[in-house]
């Protein structure tokens, strides 16, 4: 390559290597990424870091890495394996994330489908689990690890720790040193970023084959909407392999030099939370679900005046807070009531779930419950809901932060087209994938001919131009009366309860709606000791009729919500009970992001759902559970089965 | 007496003038600062050893006299004495070496043998401490009151109206800066942390190598030293004197109040006894004819007893079945 | 786990012929075994039969009436728990004997005690006069137990009173503690008592590590006959105060003595 050539290339900052040549330059000494490592918070500047890529892109590249190649990268959120997806894609091979806690059969598929050559594992466990599966990989040819605990008695030539790779890399500089900006420079913007495997909740995942500009757009859109600067403090925690994660930590990161910082270990986020105190957090609702929960569960268990105190505040916060939030003109009394609040209930709040410097919080992935949702803002913390897919390098709508409408997801991002057909959303967007990998037909049906990637909800577009996502569009349903089923908007409303944490509705082509109930353990617990009533697990827990009553309550509220609107008055919750045990990603359950599979439950529990929909009040369930280590057990248990109290519209007109 | 006497007419005289009643609220801040000190040594004792250190009170008076006669040169060689006069500051550090070798004979002389006994013994053995130590202070000393001056400035000032006695600054400032010394010690250094660790397990403690006899020397020490501080206080307002054993007695409704083993409980819970008596005395005082001031702290204590055992700030009592 | 790469033939410790009485209660009866260096040591039997006697023996919190204790070499009549702790024995108990009011963190730190250079009574002065002195000996020994810390996979409970732990952590925590002394023998009494499945397999996984990692040598006392046999080289079993078999897992299990021992045939 010819040296004006390749410098213009470089100048063209279209990939993440080039960016961050340009970090290292431009911000090479600020924080490009922290860790907390033996208690003390260590950092990377962007010089740091790229002198780390480099060396491990050396290595690679002398391991044998060709251009094309997919490199596995398994692990949690650590400045190397961030760095590893530079390093790879530096030398022009293709970053394959995979979640960490999966267990080795769904690894097993995404790797042997991805004919992935290297594995760019963690630690021990990880390594474990590549070698467990390994005789079924043929193209699997080198393992790299980065913790070295443990391996000291891994013999297998094909097993490497990072750092001896760096060390190899170092030397390779040493007598090529233009190897790396060539390669780097032979990288456009169109070449892939990665292939993002997604769970998706039905089916064997497919491989997400997006370009480094899909992310970079996306990333940069989103950095223009929220003026994201150099000086950004994040906590990246959420999985490596999500595309929400590498959108924000690695795309914005890169496009604007601010710093990620890594938790210590996954029991530790909420610790270094505190201690990072991040301006820009990024969250599952799941999350901020469970913030809200703690803060409900402590408020019990405070003094009666503390507790007063609160629920004085809140009141005041519901009134005033998302009024001064956005802008708005209050009155000088409520002015005064907020900034009280602000200095004895909700700073300490904020403070205390790490949150107090936090300019702008985005929640995805999932619709998050209207009522968490107010509660966040009226608190002053900047709680937005953005919208996209896997498909569309998570970038579709985003709220903005003067005209943030509860039940949207806001208007379109810039350079976003949105579409609704036959009432699903549809989309165009410069972050819009290139396709699926290896599976063309799958590619096909998602798009339309003309060129719009269908997303599978469904949806409106309002008058202003804001999305309002009502349900995945094969969830929602019709129930035998005509009236609308959609499932997960009566879950929600149930899931806002601190003692529900999770809740699975029935009712397609049905007469009546029936409904799972998952009980929060901590939060049951927590009231079941007030009670004065013991229990010695979560089977325990489930079955008492004290706890019965307790859902039942908390369902009774929704049916009255429900019945307040006439179009969903039918889909009030008839008869519920509370399932045996939690839902469990490793049992299928759950999708790693936490979704419900509602298919796999529907077959799984199929005599539960029968029995909801008979007179029968109890029924005798047994299910296959998956332990840690990919043993599996059976467990068996006699569910009760209670009715719910149901309202007419009429009368709660009469009645309020 | 009418209600009005008892329940009005006091708190309108705190108004009048203010001045006053600050001043009067000031010299309570003074004796409470001793009760604190006092109460402080029983606590780090208390924590350490769980040994209930009856002649805590004698350690400050104990402390006293010995420094009046090394500075004095009163200290007897042969059933003569020195003659030599020390200078305070060289008194003071030969003063606490006594109180070490103090702690060390009492180690030898009254824990170890007695280890793993009941609390109760070991209280009796510290009454017992207690006499033989006034015996000792006055056989070598003398039982006569002795001024003592170790250059703490006197004098006073006024300010918004009121008297401040410079000494009393001096004083607070002293105790002040033990107190914050002394929570350092034992919440950073490893030898504080292996202090918590024998208070809380003595097995354990000895597991992992921590050397009780050390520590036990090491903690009585150190209430020697809090000992010599509230001794050189109380000795140079009113003089070196036998009486100064009996704040230890006032202690005890300190230790009530602030809980047995909180540090913060007892300076805490020193100051309120402090203040609490003195405006006690001044402004219900006439109503019963005085004397308030002997009694205060122990209905204090009492009420205390009955309503919230644990003190201020100690630990919950939770007995577990 | 016969292949124990670390197991030698050199002896760590020898109990020759002890016997312990309190009174007229005879706790132990002539009872010898040895611990090479290395290994993992399982002492194993019904309950009351002296085991956890045996280990008080050894760190000197007992001390046995008759025999000796022979430990690097050095004879003894009897250790004294100060002695044993500072030439490298380091223990749990039964019943978690942790300190409850400090943080996980402070109690591992105690767990330092011996490994600063310098005697209570000396760093006592020290810190009495020079606290910067006190700040950075804080300083050395809390990187050898953050490197603890993490090894145990503890880090989110750093701060918390460990009086407040679930029981499964306390245990954990215990086992940080005995290991900051970095200890040669490591005695742990019931390490996997009143444990779920999953903190069982943690614990067994810690244990094999800190054998594999340190080349600590162990001797567990434990009632789990399936982790037992899993993890131990080999086996002493004790009943009513004497031994009744000695050997490797497969031995101890097949020997008929330990099968009426534990079905309760009487004697």
């Amino acid at each position: 390559m010819a040296e004006g050539d390749r410098a213009a290339s470089l100048r063209a900052h279209d990939t993440f290597p080039k960016l961050l040549l340009r970090n290292a330059e431009q911000f090479s000494g600020r924080p490009a990424f922290r860790q907390k490592d033996l208690g003390i918070w260590q950092t990377w500047t962007w010089a740091q870091a790229l002198d780390e890529v480099k060396a491990f892109a050396l290595g690679l590249h002398q391991m044998g890495l060709q251009r094309g190649d997919k490199v596995a990268i398994i692990g949690t959120n650590r400045p190397h394996l961030y760095w590893a997806f530079d390093a790879v894609e530096a030398v022009g091979g293709v970053p394959v994330p995979l979640y960490a806690d999966g267990v080795a059969a769904e690894m097993q598929y995404v790797l042997q489908h991805a004919e992935a050559r290297f594995a760019i594992c963690e630690d021990q466990e990880q390594v474990d689990k590549v070698l467990g599966i390994k005789d079924e990989l043929p193209a699997m040819e080198q393992i790299v690890f980065e913790d070295p605990r443990g391996m000291r008695h891994y013999t297998q030539d094909f097993v490497h720790d990072l750092k001896d790779i760096q060390k190899a890399g170092r030397e390779q500089e040493k007598t090529s040193p233009d190897l790396f900006l060539d390669e780097i420079a032979k990288a456009s913007g169109e070449d892939l970023v990665g292939i993002f495997y997604t769970s998706g909740t039905t089916g064997n995942p497919k491989g997400v084959m997006l370009s480094h500009s899909n992310v970079l757009s996306a990333a940069r859109g989103l950095v223009d909407l929220d003026g994201m600067t150099p000086d950004e403090d994040t906590l990246a925690y959420l999985p490596l392999a999500w595309i929400g994660d590498h959108v924000y930590s690695m795309g914005e990161g890169h496009v604007t030099g601010f710093t990620v910082n890594c938790p210590e270990s996954s029991d530790t986020v909420m610790i270094d939370l505190k201690d990072i105190g991040p301006t820009a957090f990024f969250s599952p609702p799941a999350i901020f679900e469970g913030f809200l929960t703690q803060i409900q569960i402590r408020m019990e268990d405070a003094s009666p005046f503390k507790q007063k105190l609160y629920h004085y505040f809140m009141d005041v916060a519901r009134n005033v807070g998302v009024d001064i939030l956005e802008g708005r003109p209050v009155g000088a009394g409520d002015k005064l009531k907020y900034w009280l609040g602000e200095l004895m209930i909700y700073g300490p709040l904020k403070n205390n779930l790490g949150l107090s410097r936090v300019r702008v919080a985005y929640t995805g992935g999932a619709p998050l419950g209207e009522e968490l949702f107010n509660f966040y803002r009226s608190i002053g913390i900047n709680l937005k809901q953005l919208y996209g897919q896997t498909e569309s390098a998570a970038y579709a709508t985003l709220q903005r932060n003067d005209d943030v409408r509860l039940d949207t997801v806001g208007p379109p991002c810039p350079d976003v087209d949105i579409r609704i057909q036959e009432g699903e959303i549809q989309l165009k967007s410069p972050g819009s994938f290139i396709g699926y990998f290896k599976n063309e037909e799958a590619t096909q049906e998602t798009l339309t001919d003309d060129g719009w990637f269908k997303t599978g909800d469904a949806g409106i577009l309002d008058d202003s131009g804001h999305l309002k996502v009502i349900d995945r569009a094969k969830d929602v349903g019709t129930m035998n009366d005509e009236t609308l089923f959609a499932p997960q908007y009566i879950e929600n409303k149930l899931k806002f309860f601190p003692f529900i944490r999770e809740a699975v509705a029935h009712g397609d082509k049905r007469d009546t709606v029936t409904m799972f109930v998952i009980i929060d353990l901590d939060a049951v617990g927590n009231w079941a000791e007030k009670a004065g009533l013991s229990y010695s697990n979560f089977l325990d827990l489930a079955s008492m009729d004290e706890v019965y009553k307790l859902i039942g309550e908390c369902i009774e509220e929704v049916n009255q919500s429900l019945a307040r609107d006439s179009a969903l008055a039918g889909a009030q919750i008839k008869r519920f009970l509370l399932l045996h045990k939690e839902l469990d990603a490793d049992d299928g359950e759950l999708t790693r992001t936490r979704k419900v599979r509602r298919r796999t439950i529907a077959e799984r529990y199929e005599t539960l759902i029968n029995a909801l929909y008979s007179d029968a009040e109890q029924v005798d369930v047994e299910s296959e559970v998956t332990f840690e280590d990919g043993r599996k057990g059976t467990m068996r248990a006699t569910l009760k089965i209670k009715e719910a109290k149901t309202f007419s519209p009429d009368e709660l007109r009469k009645a309020g | 007496m009418t209600l009005h006497d008892v329940f009005v007419q006091p708190f309108l005289d705190m108004m009048d003038p203010p001045e006053f009643f600050f001043e009067v609220v000031i010299g309570g801040l003074m004796s409470g600062v001793m009760y604190s000190l006092v109460a402080l040594g029983f606590v780090l004792i208390f924590k350490a050893s769980a040994v209930f250190n009856f002649a805590q009170g004698v350690f400050a008076l104990f402390a006293a006299l010995t420094l009046v006669g090394i500075m004095n040169g009163e200290v007897p060689v042969f059933l003569t004495k020195t003659g030599i006069s020390v200078p305070p500051w060289l008194a003071i550090i030969l003063t606490l070496g006594v109180m070490v070798i103090l702690a060390i004979l009492v180690e030898r002389l009254v824990l170890r043998p007695l280890v793993n006994q009941d609390p109760i013994i070991t209280f009796m053995a510290t009454i017992g401490l207690a006499f033989a130590l006034e015996g000792i202070g006055d056989i070598m000393w003398g039982s006569s009151v002795k001024a003592l001056d170790v250059g703490i400035p006197e004098g006073s000032f006024d300010w918004l109206g009121m008297q401040i006695q410079i000494f009393d600054l001096w004083a607070a400032g002293i105790a002040g800066v033990l107190v914050i010394v002394l929570a350092v010690f034992f919440q950073k250094t490893a030898i504080g942390r292996a202090l918590r660790a024998v208070a809380d397990d003595h097995q354990a403690a000895l597991s992992v190598g921590i050397p009780l006899k050390s520590i036990w020397i090491i903690v009585w020490s150190v209430a020697g030293l809090v000992a010599l501080v509230a001794g050189i206080m109380w000795g140079s307002k009113s003089g070196v004197q036998f009486s100064l054993s009996l704040i230890a007695l006032k202690a005890l409704p300190v230790l009530i109040l602030g809980g047995f083993t909180s540090v913060p409980g007892a300076i805490v819970g020193g100051l309120i006894i402090g203040v609490g008596e003195k405006v006690a005395e001044v402004y219900w005082g006439p109503l019963v004819n005085g004397a308030i001031e002997n009694w205060f702290a122990y209905v204090v204590a009492l009420i205390f007893l009955l309503f919230r055992p644990q003190g201020l700030f100690g630990e919950k009592i939770i007995e577990r079945v | 786990m016969a292949d124990n790469a670390n197991q030698t033939d050199e002896m760590i410790l020898e109990c020759r012929n002890i016997s312990l009485a309190f009174g007229a209660v005879k706790a132990i009866t002539d009872v010898s075994f040895n611990i090479k260096k290395g290994e993992i040591r399982a002492i194993i039997g019904p309950n009351g039969a002296g085991k956890t006697s045996m280990l008080n023996c050894i760190n000197g919190f007992y001390h046995p009436q008759i025999g000796e204790i022979v430990y690097k070499g050095n004879v003894r009549k009897q250790m004294r728990p100060y002695e044993a702790a500072a030439t490298g024995i380091a223990r749990t108990f039964q019943n978690v004997a942790l300190f409850k009011g400090m943080s996980t963190l402070d109690n591992i730190m105690t767990g330092r005690n011996l490994k600063s250079n310098h005697s209570s009574v000396m760093s006592f002065i020290y810190s009495v006069f020079w606290l910067n002195w006190a700040q950075k000996e804080e300083d050395v020994q809390r990187e050898k137990v953050e490197e603890i810390i993490s090894f145990l996979e503890i880090e989110a409970i750093r701060k918390a009173p460990v009086g407040r732990l679930p029981y499964g952590l306390q245990k954990r925590v215990e086992l940080g503690r005995a290991l900051a002394a970095e200890p040669e023998l490591l005695l742990l009494d019931e390490p996997m008592a009143g444990m779920n499945l999953e903190e069982k397999e943690d614990m067994c996984r810690f244990v094999l590590d800190v054998n594999d990692e340190f080349g600590t040598t162990i001797a567990l006392i434990e009632h789990d006959m399936g982790v037992v046999m899993d993890i131990s080289d080999r086996v002493v079993v004790l009943d009513h105060g004497e031994k009744i078999a000695d050997g490797t897992p497969d031995e101890v299990k097949s020997n008929q003595n330990v099968i009426d021992a534990y079905l309760g045939v009487s004697h």
